[in-house]
């Protein structure tokens, strides 16, 4: 045991450099911020992704390791002393000679199942509760492993994934054979123009099977499976419709979201790039573009132009203006909200949450089921002695014998 | 509503100040009736407390536990309240004087935050925070006191001569018994907590557990507090060293409350 604690404390320490360092940094972020030493020294030994390096895993291994010798090398010892557990004790922990009517001293102590049986010629009245207490620390320990693999297991193999697009988009999911076609997509506001809730309506569909899609919706705190996968909506951002016009007539359309670009047909190396929407557009002196609201009263657009890679300028559209590059004509119109979906598998999580409640139960075991045994034996002159035992820690229990059955220390109050 | 929240509260204050100044009394006045009066002035303080928070609820129309204010003022109520059962369980008037001037200054400090009601952004807007946070409030409340009989165990053991302190404290063994039981507590209910966090983590962001500082904290405050618990097994770490112990897990708490707040961002910036 002191190995592990040990291992715990290392633990405590490991998990407070991890949280007091910023974690997944680059290392100029780190040279900048402490020095180029201290810097090195940080991306040398992982602490910028502490809780996921080498030594961390490790250590965890280390006690996971440890938390199964122990039980198993418990685990006969606490079988045994669970069955003996429906017997008296060699040496209880307490003993004193009752002189009153011995069913009382069961009473008082609330013991209940009394039973007689016979002791070396002694006539002995036993009773037990709580044994299964005596499992508390080692049913603990199994869901502290359980849960420890659950997390490595999940971390070893969850996959998860993004995808955004407005309502009428069908989006395949990279990486997978699925797509997801946002139904619809609505944001609640309140009265104050706080945002409420987000949601969104998806199908998912499984391209690699020509079955029918699973539809469902989810919102914030709402995630839905479907076909194997947990759907979150994730967060939302501003798109809007951008639209060319080759020589004055139409040519091209498309709903692009704001950090996103649109190349022109049949000119690949121009590129619109759509950097920002302002809903209720101003501009501040010395600080620049800005919105005043969430609401759509004043749109504005910020754009660039990047041709073969070089950026040609940068501006500022509203939804009356238009950009005139050479031969071709572009404005933005009909902004609207997409969605950022998060789609995410991790096959373990339930063994997590298994062990999770199993630590729970065993705590509750540890605690507050405490194992307790009393039993009377009659002497020669027909006399008879109570005994007791229970837990070290289990002073209480001592206490309550000291009152009720020696008598002592009646009405303490303090 | 919150008017009425507002005068509760400051009614709180001055209720649980009168208690702990006849905790005090009774300390040093040596004078039954002044511990009875404590008493009853804690129980009378909880009970406007209780209402001052149900008020809040109703004004706000949520469950009044989603920012630092609700927060403080939710933990210095269940530090009250699970010294109060202590206090009845075990008849232990004494420890009234130690732990009033904990939650008049908790309750003092929640004053001092903005009280204003402010709408929920989406992801607060969940019936697993409910949980997350009350059984939070009990197991700081539990902490909290354990921290507060380690102090007491501390004074004890400097105490030498018989005088009223020493024959109105419980014997260093009791003490030390309450001490673990009150940490006992501590920890069933900050795993529930930091387990219902992790559900509903998992449903807000897609995963139950990321590493933000203020789950990296809890956790340092559960395994803290498993040491002790695994320490408390071995002979010679009984009695001085658990309050030592109960006194620095206390500090890790406070620390994973306040302390991850203001010096490291994160998720949890927001209570
Ligand atoms: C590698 C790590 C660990 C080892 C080797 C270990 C070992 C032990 C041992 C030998 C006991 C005494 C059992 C008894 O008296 O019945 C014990 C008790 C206990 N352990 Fe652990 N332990 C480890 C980690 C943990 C962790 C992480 C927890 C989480 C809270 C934990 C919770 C408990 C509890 C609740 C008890 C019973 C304490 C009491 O009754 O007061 N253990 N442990």
């Amino acid at each position: 045991m002191r190995f592990a604690m040990i291992l715990l404390g290392i633990l405590v320490v490991a998990c407070t450099a991890g949280s007091l360092i910023p974690q997944g940094q680059t290392y100029a972020w780190y040279a900048e911020k402490y020095s180029e030493r201290t810097a090195a020294l940080i991306v040398a030994t992982h602490l910028d992704d502490a809780f996921h390096s080498w030594w961390f895993i490790l250590i965890n291994a280390f006690l996971c390791i440890n938390l199964i010798a122990c039980n198993l090398v418990r685990l006969p010892s606490l079988i045994r002393r669970t069955k003996n557990y429906a017997k008296p004790d060699e040496n209880p922990v307490v003993s004193a000679p009752y002189h009153e009517d011995i069913n009382t001293a069961f009473t008082k102590m609330k013991m209940s199942g009394v039973k007689e049986m016979e002791k070396n010629g002694h006539r002995v009245l036993f009773s037990f509760k709580h044994r299964i207490g005596l499992w508390g620390a080692w049913v603990c320990h199994l869901g502290v492993l359980l849960l420890i693999v659950g997390y490595s297991l999940g971390q070893m193999t969850y996959k998860e994934y993004a995808v955004y697009g407005v309502p009428g988009d069908t989006l395949a999911v990279p990486g997978t054979s699925l797509a997801v076609t946002i139904d619809d997509f609505r944001i609640e506001l309140r009265e104050d123009d706080t945002v409420e809730q987000y949601t969104a309506d998806i199908t998912a569909f499984d391209l690699s099977k020509s079955s029918e899609g699973k539809s469902a919706t989810i919102s914030v705190n709402h995630p839905a499976d479907l076909l194997g996968y947990r759907f979150y909506q994730n967060s939302t951002g501003w798109a809007a419709n951008i639209t060319i016009l080759k020589n004055g007539e139409y040519f091209q359309s498309k709903v692009v979201c704001a950090g996103d670009y649109l190349p022109v047909q049949d000119k690949p190396e121009l590129v619109i790039y759509f950097n920002a929407f302002y809903p209720d557009y101003q501009f501040i002196e010395g600080y620049g573009p800005s919105t005043r609201s969430g609401k759509v009263l004043n749109p504005a657009y910020l754009y660039s132009v990047y041709y073969m890679g070089q950026m040609l300028g940068m501006n500022v559209l509203s939804s009356e203006d238009v950009l005139t590059i050479d031969e071709y004509t572009v404005y933005f119109s009909e902004p609207q909200s997409y969605t950022l979906i998060q789609i995410k598998k991790d096959s373990f999580t339930w063994l997590a949450f298994v062990g999770a409640l199993v630590i729970i139960a065993g705590l509750f075991l540890a605690f507050y089921i405490q194992p307790q045994k009393l039993w009377a034996v009659e002497e020669e002159d027909g006399s008879w002695t109570v005994k007791a035992s229970c837990k070290k820690g289990d002073m209480l229990f001592r206490r309550q014998f000291e009152t009720e059955i020696e008598g002592k220390n009646k009405d303490a109050s303090y | 509503m919150l008017r009425i929240e507002n005068t509760l509260f400051t009614i709180v204050l001055i209720t649980y100040f009168l208690s702990m100044a006849f905790y005090f009394l009774y300390v040093v006045g040596k004078k039954k009736i002044y511990s009875r009066l404590g008493l009853g002035l804690q129980i009378l303080g909880l009970v406007l407390h209780t209402a001052a928070i149900i008020c809040r609820g109703i004004g706000a129309g949520r469950l009044p536990l989603t920012n630092q204010y609700e927060f403080a003022s939710a933990f210095a109520w269940g530090l009250c309240l699970i010294s109060l059962i202590f206090i009845l369980i075990y008849r232990f008037y004494t420890l009234g004087a130690f732990a009033s001037p904990v939650f008049l200054v908790m309750t003092g400090y929640a004053a001092l935050l903005d009280n204003q009601v402010r709408e929920l952004m989406p992801a607060l807007r969940s019936g697993w925070l409910g949980i997350h946070v009350s059984t939070a409030i009990i197991s700081y409340g539990a902490f909290g006191l354990a921290f507060v009989l380690g102090i007491v165990f501390l004074l004890r053991d400097k105490l030498k001569a018989r005088g009223f302190l020493d024959r109105h404290l419980p014997d260093k063994e009791k003490l030390d018994m309450l001490g673990y039981r009150s940490v006992a507590l501590g920890v069933l209910f900050l795993t529930i907590t930091i387990i219902t966090g992790a559900i509903w983590a998992e449903q807000a962001w897609g995963r139950y557990w990321s590493w933000d500082p203020k789950e990296t904290w809890s956790l340092i405050t559960w395994i803290i507090y498993a040491i002790y618990l695994h320490l408390r097994i071995r002979r010679g770490y009984h009695g001085k060293a658990a309050a030592i112990f109960a006194i620095i897990g206390f500090g890790c708490v406070l620390f994973t409350y306040v302390g991850v707040n203001t010096l490291i961002p994160g998720l949890h910036s927001y209570g």
